[in-house]
């Protein structure tokens, strides 16, 4: 039909809306989307790895719950994410201690034999030093370097302004090189 | 901008593969030793919680979430009829109560208000239209003339879980 733009179905805005139209294929290829991306992203912020699975879940169970308040002025990645981030935070206030205890975890965690040595054990020691950063410092420094999420989603996405969060970026890459030292 | 800090602009998209380094930026990057220490830094991030992520399985967390939604999805269907009778319910016991009180009634009335709100079929259109929590707040205006009102400290429908609310409305529904 001449004229009419039909929306692309494989994008998430589209995918959300038939969801809300009652598709559960669209729900399950969102899910498909975004649970490992989610996963490595709470992994990131102190989850432990034996409860990944049902932060996961959870955090994608509570977004379908109100998918319907997802406007659109961020990502669903993004949006997603900052859900999960919530219920990590929200976890970690009823199980105090259990978030941050970097003795616990499971620190190795490179699975390309072939890696750099040096970039994998920079990564356990940026885990260590993300833990130490304020909650903001670390999730704009790893939604620029996990999603490569862009200054002003990011700003839109935790309400702070595209200027504040190159701020915490840069101080959140200070801090973690001093650690990394 | 300087040279250093146009790398470190640069860096998020090339560790995720969107860009490349130019010679000139990967000639800085090999003679500077504080861009060294970011792109260190930015790559090992980059890596964080992947080998963790590979474990979840898309599909299992799928059907998990679709099973819990559908779960929820009836218990909310399931709350919104029992609000809806309870409502009716109320209303209509109000009306009978009021009936019988009012001047010029010949005291003929219903042997009691529940079997009353039982046969009666008021259409209250205006309570069908109300969201839970609104229709809740009315039942609740309406228990106060009976000396029944709530303790704060009461457990309320909102703080079951699933199973435990399941199991109430299965009660209430008979």
């Amino acid at each position: 039909m001449p004229g009419s733009i039909r929306p692309d179905p494989s994008t998430d805005p589209a995918l959300v809306a038939a969801y809300l139209d009652g598709s559960e294929r669209a729900a399950a290829e969102l899910v498909r989307r975004h649970a490992r991306p989610l996963g490595r992203f709470l992994y990131s912020l102190g989850a432990q790895q034996a409860d990944l699975e049902d932060l996961v879940q959870e955090t994608l169970f509570r977004a379908f719950r109100r998918v319907d308040s997802w406007r659109g002025g961020a990502s669903f990645r993004s949006w997603l994410l900052t859900i999960g981030s919530n219920l990590l935070r929200d976890q970690a206030r009823k199980q105090k201690g259990k978030l941050m205890s970097l003795e616990d975890r499971d620190i190795v965690d490179d699975s390309d034999p072939h890696s750099d040595l040096a970039a994998a054990e920079a990564g356990d020691r940026v885990r260590e030093g993300l833990a130490r950063l304020p909650r903001l410092q670390r999730e704009v420094f790893l939604l620029r370097v996990q999603e490569g999420t862009d200054y002003e989603e990011i700003a839109a996405t935790l309400g702070t302004t595209p200027g504040a969060a190159r701020v915490h970026y840069h101080h959140a890459v200070k801090r973690l090189k001093e650690l990394v030292r | 901008m300087s040279e250093c800090g146009w790398l470190s602009d640069r860096m998020p998209a090339v560790v995720l593969g969107r860009a490349q380094w130019t010679q000139q930026e990967l000639q800085h990057l090999n003679r500077c030793g504080i861009c060294q220490q970011e792109w260190e830094v930015v790559r090992g991030a980059n890596r964080l919680g992947r080998k963790a992520a590979d474990g979840l399985d898309p599909s299992a967390v799928a059907g998990s979430v679709l099973a819990r939604l559908t779960g929820a999805r009836n218990v909310d269907r399931r709350l919104r009829r029992v609000w809806t009778f309870s409502g009716l319910a109320a209303a209509a016991a109000v009306l009978v109560t009021v009936w019988t009180g009012a001047p010029g009634s010949n005291g003929s009335a219903p042997p009691t208000a529940s079997l009353a709100a039982g046969q009666l079929e008021i259409p209250l259109p205006e309570l069908e239209s109300l969201y839970p929590a609104e229709l809740d707040s009315v039942l609740q205006t309406m228990d106060e003339p009976n000396g029944r009102s709530s303790n704060p400290e009461d457990p309320d429908l909102g703080d079951l879980d699933p199973e435990e609310l399941e199991h109430v409305l299965d009660s209430w529904e008979g």
